[in-house]
């Protein structure tokens, strides 16, 4: 076998900084740019398809628009099959699926990016506090961590999920009126998932703790504080990054299992993940009920780890990936 | 290289020495008990020569049985099974009439089986009964389990109506049962040893281990009374029964197979494989596919079970609005409950129901109709009341509550839709909602573990539910004053704070009325005014929907024991 | 050597005893297992009062954890309700052995979960042999010819089969070669179970019950894992002395197999091992849709019905195997690289 082109170049030493190397990187790794494009192509989706949705709803004999049409239920009209008047068909109470697939991903995404920002907070903050300090608080935190990591991932989401439940309030994002039940569902999902972050971030400023500049930096007098966020955290950047991301498609992907099991979210709000819960028993005859949510969390999640792994041959194109 | 396969042989051995602990602790007690039983249930077999089995009927249960030992279980499935291996004094047939099984004949005030102030009943059994080991049954047998049901020694699941009803159970002679209760006691058929215990397989192990909640028997029956015996039971896979040669009515079949099946999208895909002949607990919009091929129908049968709304009229924890009956009014007449059953379930199957009895035959309501949907009146009686909508955001409000309505019920996925078309059915009268749902566990939690229906923290409670008794229509308990559940009576089953003193009266009444059309008369009273208290509101007859495969034949569901015909199922290819 | 193990096993006992606190007041967020013991009907008054007090659920949450760890044998319990214990208690703790009844089924957990264990252990050890044997070869192959087009189809696949939830994989198989493919009078798999009563436990029949299942879960992870090697590999072939070998003119082949594998196995290995105790856990979902009747199945079931002694019993022998493997992985690890010295 004779050995790649590809790695001829990376010998050559151009002048570049490392951003500009990353971006480069990143722009010459094929999936991560159709990556990209999906995501970029489902966000418009989310974000813009609702100005265009309107319909008749039959039983509150007005026309509505936006998330109200998606809320529109008419049993006369349940489980119609695609048509001009439903592009995606109609669900088991008659909603229109095409307008629930644009607001059940604007709460599948925010659900996505709120529980990873959970775990990279917590993830950051654990890791980062056991390896700057070290003794006890190391021995803690690794402790909790540890423990929390004997326990499958599933098993905690399910007993997370009994343990939040219905104990939250209604919060408002953006004039929606959320139930408790998707704030349950980040903070279930966000605090059963940081611990390997937690480990790459202790592990990563265990070996730059060591390192000349820090050490200059706590002899010019800096602060514990500045010298972990200003000096260690950022250095760690790349894993963050990539955990982060690969976090929003682990969290939505975790949403349906939570949802499939019967503990997603509640009440008339949609997501993907509960619009396949129940779904699955029209697998045959109707297939577009499971069809075009369970393809669009199959897109982004798609779209989010091509992105998720460029970053990572990108920033930092000695990581591992454990999943 | 060497490495890598160091480490396979490592992972290789560890593996094999994972599964061989797996595989020898727990199989050796499961291989064992059959070896020590089978003898004495093969031996008859032996000798007699004739009764031809043929067959093999498969049964899915979406639950397993959690105890083959009926002392300790009140589950449906459990219960299912005992026609096979431990069946009743007397049955109930699919149109609800007792047919003798134990007995010799049913108990009635002609035959002198019922005393005259029905305070005690006699048993008279058939001679020729014996347990699935040659064992012969008696009277003896019913003592013995009414012994273990009142001791103290053991944990029993439930001792209705023993602890409350029954002073002695005493064996006159070996076929000569008499049960003295302390008064009359109208639900007596229907609660009465519907199961026995083998006084000579478990009275040893009661006086070794000073109780039997820890027998072998109890989960592994192999030893019997009725036209099967368990062959083996191997959990979270299947339960098998093989024919008892010696039951007083042999079976057709040889083999019964029940396969735990709990996902309702896999049990659907095995019937309409054709890998089941019998399926459980389908819903109605799983008939038409199932039914599609033609070879497997659906057979509902009425359990008692009804879908309602139960309503929170205790002044502590409800809505203000609540306890304005014309509100109450106003709630049935905003849902068009008509739309919903006959969109989302079957209007054939799951009529709109009227009362808590109405799939308790012959004590249903004969002249009241379902609460009709009319909106234009519920908004009237709204307006009425004094809750109207003067801020324009659609609720209704009254001295600066809004009328909104905390709407609780599990996580099945039929009921959050109908949620979700109960919350737009309220848009057009101003009836505010919150929609929660609760797993079941959550939902059914005692009141000091803070249960939400337990401790009344809803308007609307939904869910499915029938008297203890079944068929006997008995359900007092949810029903009278003195039961509401509260922080001093925690367990109090009447968790909707109703409270009427006629009820009680008529409760009571009707608990020792043993003449039946009295006894009818009483529940049509108790009907209409719980029906005019607007406390229940109907919203479907729940049967049990079972589907069959054509190539079993014999079976006749009944809802008290789907199975009581076992022995008359035959497979016909 | 024989210190270190010491050292670690004499660690891992607090770690273990912090978990089942952690794990015992979790469990308290679990509904009231006496009031869904009814079925469908919920039990009576009376009987849920003398449910409780005889199994011991209406004691302080840190009597019901001591019972549960040391047993309630130096205790009495008041069994027949006059408000006075008499009767000594039979429990010896999970310390002696014990590890309670189920209060549902009230069989032993130990038994219990006895009963699914090798079911589990059947179903993911098949498919962690077919994980590792695919994702091996695949991620392999994939290193040696990077972006190639072989390279860019297992990668495309494998991001497909990581993005799929796995119920809706599930179904899909069983759609598609149980219901349909018997319709169309094709050869096809049953659907659910682990063999055909009718037929018995041979193991063609189990064989045949497995084939959906273990290619659900082994779709579902072979693409990470095979990810995963390609990575490490590729890695290894970037360092400096797989490129001098090459430069020297080493085969590849044998660059690749003396030097390359060894190394990029050190972190496969890592990644098996803290897996391999999870197996114990078996996969809830898969389990579930499939009727296997494994342990994740035991967990669901009794998830729903809130029977702590079995939740525990299923948590605190994974955290075990999870203590233990971390140990066996640290001195795999000592004897794959000579670099790392345990001391």
């Amino acid at each position: 076998m004779t050995d790649s082109s590809t790695q001829i170049p990376q010998v050559n030493p151009p002048m570049l900084s490392p951003m500009a190397l990353a971006v480069r990187r990143f722009r010459k790794h094929t999936m991560a740019m159709v990556g990209l494009g999906i995501l970029v192509l489902l966000i418009f989706y989310v974000s813009f398809a609702g100005m265009l949705l309107r319909g008749y709803c039959v039983p509150l004999k007005q026309e509505l628009r936006g998330e109200a049409w998606a809320n529109c239920n008419d049993t006369g009209s349940k489980l119609l099959p695609p048509s001009s008047e439903h592009l995606f068909g109609t669900d088991v109470i008659g909603r229109d699926i095409l307008a629930r697939t644009v607001y059940g991903g604007q709460i599948s995404v925010l659900i996505g990016i709120s529980a990873a920002i959970v775990e990279v907070l917590l993830g950051a903050v654990i890791g980062s506090l056991a390896a700057y300090y070290g003794g006890w608080i190391d021995n803690i935190l690794m402790r909790i961590t540890e423990a929390m990591l004997t326990i499958p991932s599933l098993f905690l989401l399910i007993i997370g999920a009994r343990f939040f439940g219905n104990s939250l309030p209604s919060v408002y994002i953006l004039g929606r009126e959320l139930t408790g039940s998707v704030l349950a569902i980040v903070l279930i999902i966000g605090v059963t998932s940081w611990m390997y972050l937690a480990r790459i971030v202790r592990a990563n400023i265990l070996s730059l703790r060591e390192q000349d500049f820090i050490s200059a930096a706590r002899a010019l007098g800096a602060s514990d504080r500045r010298i972990i966020f200003v000096h260690l955290l950022p250095n760690t950047l790349a894993p963050l990054i990539v955990s982060a991301t690969l976090g929003v498609a682990a969290a939505i992907i975790s949403e349906a299992y939570v949802s499939f099991l019967g503990l997603g979210v509640q009440g008339a709000t949609a997501t993907w993940g509960n619009m396949l819960d129940g779904a699955y028993r029209y697998l045959e005859t109707a297939p577009w009920l499971w069809f075009f949510p369970g393809t669009l969390i199959l897109l982004t999640v798609l779209g989010i780890n091509f992105v998720g792994d460029g970053l990572r041959d990108a920033l930092d194109p000695r990581s591992g990936r454990r999943m | 290289m060497k490495h890598l396969k160091s480490v396979l042989f490592l992972m290789i051995a560890f593996m094999l020495v994972l599964s061989a602990c797996g595989g020898t602790t727990p199989e050796a007690p499961a291989a064992e008990a059959p070896a020590a039983e089978a003898p004495a249930a093969e031996e008859p077999a032996a000798e007699a020569p004739a009764p031809t089995f043929s067959g093999t009927a498969t049964i899915t249960f979406t639950q397993e049985p959690d105890n083959l030992n009926p002392m300790y279980t009140s589950m449906s499935f459990s219960g299912y099974l005992r026609p096979f291996y431990l069946v009743p004094s007397w049955s109930f047939d699919e149109t609800g009439n007792p047919v003798p099984v134990l007995v010799a004949e049913i108990p009635t005030a002609e035959n002198g089986g019922l005393s005259a102030d029905g305070q005690s009943v006699t048993f008279k059994l058939r001679d020729d009964v014996t347990w699935s080991d040659g064992e012969p049954l008696t009277a003896d047998d019913y003592v013995f389990t009414y012994e273990m049901i009142m001791s103290d020694k053991n944990v029993p699941q439930s001792r209705y109506p023993y602890e409350e009803y029954v002073t002695s159970v005493v064996a006159e002679d070996p076929t000569t049962v008499v049960i003295t209760f302390n008064k009359p006691f109208a639900a007596w058929s229907t609660s009465l040893f519907y199961w026995l215990l083998p006084k000579h397989i478990l009275q040893p192990v009661f006086e070794a281990d000073g109780t039997i909640d820890n027998a072998e028997w109890n989960r592994n029956p192999t030893v019997g009374v009725g036209p099967f015996v368990l062959s083996e039971w191997e959990t979270g896979s299947h339960l098998a029964f093989v024919a008892n040669p010696n039951w007083i009515n042999p079976p057709k079949l040889e083999q019964v197979f029940v396969r735990i099946v709990p996902d309702d999208a896999a049990q659907e895909a095995a019937i309409i494989a054709g890998d089941t002949d019998i399926g459980v607990f389908l819903s109605a919009d799983q008939i038409e596919k199932v039914e599609e091929g033609g070879t497997v129908k659906v057979i509902a049968v009425d359990s008692g079970y009804n879908e309602a709304w139960f309503l929170n009229v205790n002044p502590d924890t409800t809505h203000p609005a609540m306890l304005d009956v014309n509100v109450r009014k106003a709630v049935a007449l905003a849902t068009d409950r008509f739309t919903i059953v006959k969109d989302l379930l079957s209007e054939d199957i799951n009529p709109v129901n009227v009362t808590f009895w109405d799939a308790t035959p012959p004590y249903q309501t004969d002249t009241l109709e379902p609460y009709p949907y009319d909106p234009e009146q519920a908004k009237e009686l709204l307006d009425a009341a004094g809750w109207v909508d003067s801020n324009g955001d659609g609720v209704r409000e009254k001295d600066g509550i809004d009328l909104k309505l905390r709407y609780i019920t599990n996580t099945r996925e039929l009921r959050k839709n109908m949620q979700a078309v109960v919350e737009q059915q309220w848009k057009l009268v101003g009836i505010g909602v919150e929609l929660i749902n609760h797993s079941s566990d959550i939902f059914w939690n005692g009141y000091n573990d803070g249960g939400p229906q337990a401790q009344g923290l809803y308007e609307i409670a939904q869910y499915s539910s029938v008297q203890n008794s079944y068929p006997d229509p008995d359900a007092s308990s949810g029903w009278v004053c003195d039961q509401i559940a509260s922080a001093d009576n925690p367990d109090g089953a009447n968790t909707q704070g109703y409270c009427n003193p006629e009820i009680d009266k008529l409760m009571a009444e009707q608990a020792t009325t043993l003449d039946p059309g009295k006894r009818k008369e009483l529940y049509n009273q108790i009907q209409q005014i719980i029906y005019d208290d607007y406390v229940y509101i109907g919203i479907w007859q729940d049967p049990d929907l079972w589907s069959l495969n054509n190539r079993l034949t014999g079976v006749k569901f009944s809802g008290v024991y789907p199975f009581w015909n076992v022995s008359e199922w035959e497979i016909v290819e | 050597m024989t210190n270190y193990i010491l050292r670690r096993l004499a660690q891992a006992i607090p770690q273990l005893f912090i978990i089942s606190i952690i794990l015992f007041v979790l469990m308290q967020a679990f509904g009231d297992p006496i009031a869904t013991l009814g079925g469908r009907i919920p039990p009576r008054p009376e009987d849920k009062e003398r449910l409780r007090r005889q199994m011991g659920l209406d004691q302080p949450v840190y009597m019901q954890y001591v019972t549960w760890l040391v047993g309630n044998d130096w205790n009495k319990i008041d069994m027949d309700g006059d408000g006075i214990s008499e009767t000594p208690g039979k429990r010896t703790g999970i310390l002696r052995g014990d590890w309670g009844n189920s209060l549902v089924t009230r069989q032993p957990v130990i038994k219990m979960i006895g009963e699914r264990l090798p079911n589990t252990l059947l179903l993911m050890l098949t498919v962690e042999v077919i994980i590792i044997i695919f994702s091996l070869t695949l991620g392999l192959v994939s290193a040696l010819r990077p972006y190639s087009v072989f390279d860019n189809v297992v990668t495309g696949l494998s991001f497909i089969g990581y993005s799929m939830p796995v119920f809706w994989l599930a179904l899909s198989l069983m759609y598609i070669f149980a219901v349909n493919f018997r319709r169309w009078g094709l050869p096809y798999l049953p659907t659910v179970g682990m063999y055909d009563p009718a037929v018995g436990k041979t193991p063609f029949e189990l064989f045949k019950h497995m084939i959906l299942p273990v290619t659900t879960l082994s779709i579902i992870s072979i693409a990470g894992y095979s990810r995963f090697v390609r990575s490490s590999v590729m890695e290894v072939l970037g360092e400096d002395y797989v490129r001098t070998a090459r430069a020297k003119g080493l085969r590849s082949m044998l660059v690749v197999g003396k030097h390359a594998l060894p190394n990029a196995a050190l972190p496969f290995i890592t990644l098996i091992g803290l897996d391999l105790p999870f197996l114990l856990a078996g996969a809830v979902v898969t389990e579930r849709i499939f009727a296997w009747p494994g342990m994740g199945r035991l967990f669901i079931d009794h998830t729903e019905r809130a029977d702590f002694p079995v939740l525990m019993g299923i948590l605190m022998l994974i955290a075990l195997a999870v203590v233990v493997f971390q140990i066996i992985t640290d001195i795999v690890y000592s004897f794959v690289d000579p670099r790392i010295r345990l001391e």
